[in-house]
């Protein structure tokens, strides 16, 4: 050792313990306190971020879970259900004409040939038998006399025909022989000197009463409430409730015919924006084209209010409905059980085939390049963006091989890839923990590679397999884009019946509604999200007690 | 409806076959289940196995197939003058004009690929009895319409027929091999084994899946559009096109903008997340109490677990409201769609999946460096700082490399946070739009398979999965050495 | 069983020349008694530690040895539910005071690990970073000089003086460690322990260790952890004898090998067990 270090070092003594340390003690220690506070900024960010997107979406999505409604007292007289129904009773006479030229069908040309021999309005007549009694629908055919046109009664009654040059007659060949053939079925009939068409006609119950407009009897017993409002000024009065008051009475008349002719008391939901200003969302000193609800109409609201008719509910149709164009109307049980046949999809493909693939790559599969190659792939396909599946899906199974759109069968085939290396990835880790020991001692017994693997090894991976298969399960749950890409974003206004049957799921019903104008599509939507996330939170939630719950440390 | 009657009449079989099998192995031995090779359940599998599966593969070899083979016959069927009928009704005149010869005299050879498509759908309208097709074009193709029908019909009564032949012939074939020394666990076993390396395969044949119809769209793209136009060009406006006869009626496929917006909206995603993500990742692994770090950080993996599309709607629900309003208050015009809300919301995404990779990273460097730098008289942060970081850097390059790969792929918060129209711009607060908005909106809706604007969503997916894959294979290469050095 | 240790006992090898006027205890333990959580690792040990002296403490596998060590720079608070009770001095100032800074501490009572932990660093910087947080030098100069000398104690500067940016890990087992007892000398602490510091080299790496040790007693005071009785018969002037928790027999290293009290430490050092 030389002299030099020597005193180098010597220099050195009490070099830590200084006033000169002192201060560049504090001054480090100011660092360390810095960088903690960083810390804890980062961690406070990330929470308040998580705190305010609760926030922000859940307060929004409370005024979704309530509906106001409108005690209505409603008339059903018969008249205005069979008129409004008027100009469909054409469809019911047609249907019996057709059925005399079963040649025609899906020619709609030839069809219309034949029924322009009538007037347009010829259906007039049924609407007064129904009148008359309305017990006629769904009853006996009954028969009914319908004019001809002034043309077809000239041909009928010789005054033109075939040889009469086509500008004079207004008839083409193949009507002249339709009306022939009418003839000699003795549906075309004189009567009293005049050509008619005398028919039997069956007029359905449901089919008559489902065309008829509803809305406007639920429209009417507002109006009755108003007396003073007339004429154009009826339409912001009408505005305030939704359109799907014609919709529940018309459930309720197809439930109970006997209601026609009686009066009922019904709520009907109130549309959209009345149901904003019910929950006061409405701000009332806006000036008034800046509002949707114009000043009229708030006091026609205040009114019903004042007289206690509107009443706010718990909104079950949110939970029991399809998707609507109507925020009011609007629900997400369509969803629900789009999603539902979409992760049944999923799991059936996904689970099966993810946990054999890491049976065989954890247990049975030699160490060769076709080993890693699939390790690598199944590693880095499940860092593939999602909506590059979404391409798969449109390219391979809706293209190739023809499988149909929007359908939960194609949305789950493509979740279920997008799941599969999260579940074999899982999957392998549990196996992976079962100590060596086990299989050692099982295959000492004699047993086979297989047995060991299914008697012993699978049963005390399976917790670890499923907590993976959940989470797999959650994220397909959560997923968006790869459903775009493959229809599955269509407006469906009814709950989904099978695997092939249009359908939407949760959060692609979330990305619809998100974009769609109604005020009252917010709340929906946040109580959507609200709802999907309870979903995801009970799955993870699950998969962490099964983790806990059967948590092995060997 | 056969199909289904097919399929359980498999499973019925398969069962009977098990049985079968059991007892017949069991009576070939006389009773004595211990002399035989295998347990007596192994020679039913053997059998089951034999009788079912081979009719449910042909199942769905068939479903897949015979549509094909049955649209080809139906095709090649359609004398010419049927398809001079549906092409003088369905074409545009001028189009009909110059083809018609080729019709006349080849029948469906003479039409191009999208207009064979159209008639299959016509046909297919016909068959089905569907509405959508004019009574006239109706009449013409009645004749094709019926033969498909009865081609359909004669395939799933063929199935069927097929099916319970092969399902009864192994039933019988398999039961008759049964014999005390029949190694029957050996041949059930070796079965299976065969399934789970399918089973293993269908990861590779994924990729190859993604891979091959992603260069056969865009091969198509890039013969209507030339591959140098589209990655270099910088002009995007691929809905232009209304007539076909209208000028310059391809839009513009210059991808340059998208490329621009994609890295605009990743960059600022990544500036919001790296820092939080990390610094989050670093206490909780070396600051927080343990009772802190338990409960901290389940709750930061909320976030991981929300999905996009709610992030999407937070994003256009209150954080563009706010940017915007925050712009507006310091004399700034920005955007409702700007980059800056997309890009932050995206960023608080990946935060729990950085923090949650450095974590691993940061936990893989040995304890004895820090000991090391400890008792050397550093402080926490000097260790990290000094110490765990440099030497964790390659494991933390690695996870923001799969970061932004996320960041590019992400698709749901730009479609309902970013632009539509392509601007080429480096604004954060202008509205930019990027490669997975344009994928999704030129994809939803309905789509002719065709059109230059359907198929450059492919190329735009071509180059999403070849950047993301890149990304990819490098970061987990690196993750992995930087791991394989530690371990 | 009785505390046997002997404090005042004089030494019986030469103190260095400089230790000669101040032979009085550069730490000293009083009662030390570790906890990890519920375990008791240690019971209750008394220890001076003299200045400019090795001291060993050997002892049979998870005797508390290097738990004792690692209270001395209070490396244990790194550890969880570990809780160290006793008084234990630094020249006089207890280091278990709310009031004593746990970073000056480390700086002064320094230490080397069983196995080498160089930084992923190069070697110069590994050498360089003590002196650069405690902010030891004045500039680049002083820092060189700081690296150089503290390389040269350690008696790796000719071996590594051409290569001093390449990195640290890509040393030798045995000069790694060199890199490391240079790594705590660079910081210029009073005391530098070391936990087993040969145990993962080989011979020949660790007679150069050792002499190292003896050369730096001179301006250091030394505590050594080590499982090999030669060793601690050969480097050190006392030895402290553990076992399960107790602190059996402190005296010079000689009389210890040559006259145990304890059949405890009779039977280790004959090496009936171990």
């Amino acid at each position: 050792m030389t002299d030099l270090t020597h005193d180098a070092m010597a220099v050195k003594i009490g070099h830590h313990t200084s006033e000169d340390a002192q201060r560049r003690l504090r001054r480090r220690y100011a660092a360390e306190r810095r960088f903690k506070y960083y810390g804890i900024g980062a961690i406070c960010l990330g929470l308040g971020m998580l705190a305010i997107l609760l926030i922000s979406i859940g307060s929004r999505a409370i005024p979704a879970l309530t509906q106001n409604y409108l005690t209505l007292q409603i008339e059903i007289p018969p008249e205005p259900l069979v008129a409004s129904a008027d100009h469909n009773y054409m469809q019911f006479v047609e249907r019996e004409i057709l059925s005399l030229f079963p040649e025609a069908v899906g020619d709609f040309q030839a069809q219309r040939q034949i029924m322009s021999i009538m007037p347009f309005d010829a259906a007039g007549v049924i609407s007064e038998r129904v009148l008359e009694d309305v017990s006629v629908l769904g009853g006996e055919r009954i028969d009914v006399t319908l004019q001809l046109t002034d043309e077809a009664q000239a041909y009928v009654n010789g005054e033109i025909s075939r040889s009469t040059p086509e500008a004079d007659r207004r008839l083409t060949d193949d009507q002249m022989s339709a009306i022939d053939r009418l003839r000699d079925d003795d549906v075309i009939v004189v009567q009293d000197g005049r050509p008619v068409l005398d028919i039997a006609v069956n007029l359905p119950f449901y089919e008559v009463v489902n065309q008829s407009n509803f809305q406007s009897l639920a429209n009417d017993a507002l109006y009755r409430l108003f007396p003073e409002v007339e004429g154009r000024a009826r339409r912001d009065l009408r505005a305030i409730i939704s359109p799907g008051a014609g919709f529940e009475l018309r459930q309720m008349i197809l439930a109970d015919p006997g209601l026609i002719g009686s009066s009922v008391s019904l709520e009907v939901p109130l549309s959209d924006e009345f149901d904003q200003l019910a929950k006061n969302f409405v701000d009332r000193d806006l000036p008034e084209d800046q509002r949707r609800v114009n000043d009229a109409q708030i006091a026609y609201f205040d009114g019903l209010e004042e007289a206690g008719l509107v009443t706010s509910r718990f909104n079950t149709q949110f939970f029991t409905a399809a998707d609507s164009r109507q925020p009011e109307l609007a629900g997400i049980w369509g969803a629900l059980v789009g999603s539902f046949y979409t992760l049944v999809v999923t799991l059936l493909l996904s689970f099966p085939i993810g946990v054999s693939a890491a049976i065989y790559l954890e247990e049975f599969a030699p160490k060769n390049r076709l080993t890693d190659l699939i390790e690598v792939n199944i590693n880095n396909l499940a860092a593939v963006p999602s909506i590059v599946f979404g391409l798969l899906g449109l390219a391979v199974f809706i293209q190739f091989f023809g499988l149909p759109r929007s359908a939960p069968l194609v949305g789950g085939m493509v979740l279920a890839l997008m799941t599969l290396p999260t579940i074999i990835i899982a999957s392998r880790a549990a196996l992976k923990a079962v100590p060596p020991s086990i299989r050692e001692a099982a295959l000492g017994m004699g047993a086979s590679r297989l047995q060991t693997v299914t008697h012993h090894v699978l049963p005390l991976a399976m917790p670890g397999i499923l907590t993976g298969t959940i989470i797999g399960m959650a994220q397909a749950l959560g997923e968006t884009a790869p459903l775009l890409m493959v229809g599955m974003v269509a407006f469906i206004t009814s709950t989904p019946e099978g695997l092939t049957s249009p359908a939407t799921v949760l959060p692609v019903q979330i990305y619809i509604w998100s974009d769609a104008p109604e005020r009252g599509f917010v709340a929906k939507t946040s109580l959507a999200i609200m709802t999907l996330l309870v979903f995801l939170i009970c799955m993870n939630a699950l998969a962490v007690w099964l983790r806990k719950r059967f948590e092995r440390r060997w | 409806m056969q199909t289904w009657v097919l399929i359980v009449a498999l499973l019925i079989l398969g069962l009977a076959g098990y049985y079968l099998g059991r007892s017949r192995a069991v009576a070939s031995a006389d009773g004595r289940a211990a002399s035989l090779h295998s347990v007596p359940s192994y020679y039913g599998m053997y059998v089951a196995i034999w009788a079912a599966v081979p009719g449910l593969i042909l199942v769905l070899v068939w479903l897949s197939i015979a549509p094909i083979v049955r649209d080809n016959m139906v095709l090649s069927a359609i004398p010419p003058e049927t398809v001079t009928a549906w092409a003088q009704e369905m074409l545009p005149a001028d189009l009909f004009a110059a083809e018609a010869e080729a019709i006349a005299a080849s029948g469906t050879d003479g039409l191009t690929g999208p207009q064979v498509e159209l008639l299959m759908v016509n046909i297919v309208n016909v068959a089905a009895g569907s509405s959508f097709v004019s009574p006239t074009v109706a009449g013409i193709l009645v004749g094709p319409a019926e033969h498909m029908n009865s081609l359909g019909e004669l395939s799933s009564w063929g199935l069927l027929v097929i099916g319970l032949g092969l399902a009864c012939a192994g039933l019988y074939t398999a039961r008759r091999r049964l014999a005390p020394h029949f190694r029957a666990r050996n041949r059930v076993e070796s079965i299976i084994n065969v399934f789970l390396i399918i089973c293993s395969t269908i990861a590779i044949l994924t990729t190859l899946g993604i891979v091959l119809s992603l260069l056969f769209e865009s091969a198509r793209f890039f013969g209507i559009v030339p591959i140098w136009e589209f990655l270099f060009g910088t002009q995007w406006s691929p809905q232009i096109a209304i007539r076909a006869d209208q000028v310059g009626s391809s839009g513009a496929f210059g991808a340059i903008p998208l490329f621009v917006g994609t890295l605009l909206i990743a960059a600022i995603a990544m500036l919001v997340a790296v820092p939080v993500g990390l610094m989050s990742a670093i206490y909780l692994s070396d600051y927080a109490p343990p009772r802190v770090r338990a409960s901290v950080k389940p709750v930061l993996e909320i976030l991981a677990g929300i999905p996009t599309v709610v992030y999407g709607f937070f994003a256009i629900l209150t954080v563009a409201p706010f940017i915007r309003d925050l712009g507006a208050a310091v004399g700034l015009n920005v955007s409702a769609n700007s980059a800056l809300a997309a890009g932050v919301v995206m960023g608080i995404m990946i935060v729990p999946f950085i923090s949650s990779l450095s974590d691993d990273v940061i936990n893989a460097v040995p304890q004895s460096l820090r000991d090391g730098s400890a008792a050397l008289g550093a402080t926490k942060s000097e260790t990290i700082r000094q110490v765990i970081l440099p030497a964790a850097l390659p494991g933390i390059v690695g996870a923001c490399l799969l970061a932004v790969s996320r960041a590019i792929g992400e698709t749901m918060i730009v479609v309902m946070a970013a632009g539509l129209a392509a601007n080429l711009t480096v604004n954060p607060f202008a509205a930019v739009t990027t490669v997975t908005v344009q994928i999704a909106t030129l994809l939803v809706g309905d789509q002719e398979f065709d059109s230059a604007k359907t198929l450059s969503a492919f190329a735009l997916g071509l180059m999403l999965f070849v950047v993301t894959l890149c990304l990819n294979v490098i970061a987990l290469r690196v993750v992995k050495k930087y791991r394989e050095k530690y371990d | 069983m009785s505390m046997t240790s002997e404090i005042a006992s004089e030494p019986s090898v030469s103190p260095p020349p400089q230790a000669e006027s101040e032979a009085r205890a550069k730490m000293t333990s009083r009662g030390v008694e570790v906890h990890y959580g519920a375990k008791r690792a240690l019971h209750g040990i008394d220890v001076d530690i003299l200045q400019h002296e090795v001291l060993a403490l050997i002892g049979p596998s998870g005797c508390g040895k290097s738990t004792f060590l690692r209270c001395l720079n209070r490396m244990n608070d790194t550890i969880e539910g570990c809780k160290v009770t006793g008084e234990m001095t630094l020249d006089g100032g207890n280091i278990y005071d709310k009031a004593l800074d746990v970073v000056q501490l480390r700086a002064r009572v320094g230490m080397v690990f069983q196995k080498p932990n160089p930084f992923p660093k190069s070697i110069y910087d590994n050498i360089a970073y003590g002196p650069r947080i405690h902010g030891l030098a004045g500039g680049k100069e002083e820092l060189d000089g700081i690296v150089q000398s503290s390389l040269e104690r350690a008696g790796l500067w000719e071996e590594v003086k051409d290569r001093l940016s390449e990195p640290g890990t890509g040393l030798s087992g045995g000069q790694q460690q060199r890199l490391c007892i240079a790594r705590a000398v660079a910081v210029s602490p009073e005391v530098i322990l070391m936990d087993e510091p040969c145990s993962a080299l080989d011979p020949i790496a660790t007679a150069h260790i050792e002499e190292l040790i003896d050369e730096l007693r001179v301006n250091y005071t030394i505590v050594i952890v080590t499982h090999n009785m030669q060793q601690a018969a050969r480097v050190s002037q006392k030895t402290a004898f553990f076992h399960l928790g107790d602190l059996v027999e402190h005296k010079e290293t000689q009389e210890i090998f040559t006259n145990p009290q304890d059949e405890r430490t009779q039977g280790y050092i004959t090496g009936r067990y171990g």
